[in-house]
């Protein structure tokens, strides 16, 4: 998880007016030596993956998620730690393939959309079978 | 061994069910619900099963080229073996663990052993808790036994997997002295953990059929006639501890080395010195003992007791397309895989290496172990030399660092699964159709 630090009280280095990445708990009051404030260069792992055990990577194969801005080849980061929610982007299981949808609920179930016209949504009832893999949380797409 | 309601430490052994298996399905959801079976890549066994095609009565160690006209006809999918895949997988289920526990011995590549505080109610509730997160977090089944010795946990998990009704999680505390012994009489005494098949030919004679017989039996008697080993499995039958978390197993299913620092390491250079001494002491004793290495994990943790900073483990795996125990790969894997791990500013307290999957060096040279017959078995000197001369001698990838080629057995390549975690150029594909 990212935390933004914004100012520590008792200490007014400009420092610490700078939003930065903690790793470690913060306290308030006056810093421990050893707390540091240099947690090394910027890190994309770290910035992408809120926890890196429970997150895969996936490639996308097609393009019914355009509107969305995912693309065909682009890479997910896609956390299966998160619960998914009404809006999401998720990966999801449906007629034993991974495929990657919008999820919605209307009335009671679960709709999973295609962000592009000329793909039909999917509605799932009660009865159907699907399952949510993960929750997409970033797309790596190259400009 | 007694009904315990107040117990405040036991033993829990966490189990990934047909792990191989399941960790292709998490990527290739069609292999749901259908028999499959994972094959070795040398000699194309079978050396896994799903619990359907263990149904089909699909033989372990058969040689498939023997079994495949009617096991396709059966509907068996079969996958070649993905180690590189499946030692991921197995990190992050240990590092998903290592949340629950500041114990944890990581037995095999889909079992570890950790410490459970808390009442019967209580580690029950957190060993639902962690078959949940296991799950969720990474699509893997597991099954979970609880009690107070390691050995009369492996019993408890035989029993999470056999009756249904448990739903995954057995605290062998849930029952009655009386159930419990009915229990370990049902067990054959080969099948208890730490025994094996020629110690139970040689207890039968003793009257010593099952565990319950086992435990039951004169300690010191079985001390004299087999040794401290079998007598400690005896003491772990009743309840007694005797296998702490960590201590190295006499079966060496796997070697262990792990140490806590006397000063936290804070630096690169400072890892690979711990590492260095590490990988030789491991690579030693597997080459005492005859083995090959397929596949090592290596883990640096900070202190889970320091109050400040978050706790932190690193844990990585390397997978070796071939086995292997040479001291200067393991150590220069070790580096590659866990060193760029290591974030700045951390005071790390412990480090360990595993090693795992290993074969006997003798049968792993000449395997011809299903040559006797009329079948002629895959061509082994053959399927090596071909790779040799495609790739060269840096066929020996190491997994994490990146080995960019698909494996070259030509032979199975339609069924090797793509390294989904490990190389970004087989990432799992998701459809947008």
């Amino acid at each position: 998880m990212t935390v933004v630090v914004g100012p520590v009280g008792g200490d007014e280095r400009p420092d610490h007016l700078l939003p930065q990445q903690a790793s470690e708990a913060v306290h308030a009051g006056f810093p421990s030596p050893a707390q540091g404030y240099y947690n090394g260069p910027v890190d994309l792992n770290r910035h992408l993956m809120r926890d890196p055990t429970a997150t895969f990577l996936v490639r996308v194969s097609g393009d019914s998620m355009t509107g969305a801005g995912i693309f065909d080849g682009d890479e997910l980061v896609v956390d299966r730690g998160l619960d998914a929610h009404d809006g999401n982007v998720v990966v999801a299981v449906v007629n034993a393939e991974l495929t990657v949808k919008r999820l919605s609920y209307r009335q009671g179930q679960m709709v999973l959309s295609p962000e592009n016209p000329a793909y039909p949504e999917i509605v799932l009832s009660e009865l159907d079978e699907a399952t949510i893999w993960g929750v997409v949380t970033r797309c790596l797409h190259r400009v | 061994m007694s009904r315990s309601t107040t117990s405040e430490r036991s033993i829990a052994i966490v189990d990934a069910n047909n792990f191989y298996v399941s960790c292709e399905r998490v990527f290739d959801p069609s292999l749901e619900g259908k028999p499959v079976v994972v094959l070795s890549n040398n000699d194309g066994c079978v050396i896994a099963r799903s619990q359907e095609a263990k149904a089909l009565n699909v033989d372990m160690a058969a040689p498939w080229h023997s079994i495949a006209p009617i096991a396709a006809m059966q509907g068996v999918v079969a996958v070649s073996s993905n180690y590189e895949l499946y030692g991921d997988m197995s990190a992050r289920s240990a590092e998903i663990l290592s949340r629950y526990t500041s114990d944890q011995e990581v037995y095999s590549i889909d079992e570890s052993f950790i410490e459970l505080t808390g009442t019967l109610d209580e580690t029950i509730a957190q060993a639902r808790e962690i078959r949940r997160a296991m799950r969720k977090l990474i699509g893997l089944p597991v099954s979970i036994g609880i009690a107070p010795t390691k050995t009369l946990a492996k019993l408890a998990n035989r029993g999470s997997k056999q009756n249904a009704a448990l739903a995954g999680v057995c605290n062998l505390g849930s029952y009655t002295p009386d159930r419990q012994t009915a229990i370990l009489a049902s067990v054959d005494v080969g099948d208890v953990w730490g025994i094996g098949r020629r110690t139970a030919k040689k207890l039968a004679p003793l009257g010593v059929h099952t565990a319950a017989d086992l435990r039951d039996a004169d300690a010191a008697r079985i001390r004299t006639r087999f040794g401290v080993v079998q007598a400690r499995v005896v003491h772990e039958l009743r309840g007694v501890d005797c296998l702490p978390i960590e201590q190295v197993q006499p079966e060496r299913e796997q070697i262990y080395h792990s140490r806590s620092f006397a000063v936290p390491i804070t630096t690169v250079t400072e890892l690979e010195e711990v590492l260095s001494v590490y990988t030789q002491r491991a690579a030693a004793r597997l080459r005492k003992q005859g083995s090959l290495t397929r596949l090592m994990r290596c883990f640096t943790a900070t202190s889970p007791f320091s109050d400040s900073a978050a706790h932190t483990n690193h844990s990585v795996s390397v997978a070796f397309p071939e086995p292997t125990d040479d001291a200067a790969l393991l150590y220069r894997s070790a580096i590659a895989a866990l060193g760029p791990q290591l974030e700045a500013g951390k005071r790390y307290v412990r480090a360990g290496v595993t090693l795992m999957e290993l074969t006997p060096r003798d049968e792993h040279a000449s395997l011809d172990v299903f040559g006797d017959g009329d079948a002629t078995p895959p061509a082994y000197g053959a399927v090596i030399d071909r790779i040799a001369g495609k790739f060269g001698e840096d066929t020996l990838g190491l997994g994490v660092a990146g080995l960019r080629h698909r494996r070259g057995w030509s032979m199975k390549r339609d069924m090797v699964s793509p390294r989904a975690t490990t190389h970004w150029d087989e990432l799992a594909t998701v459809k947008a159709r």
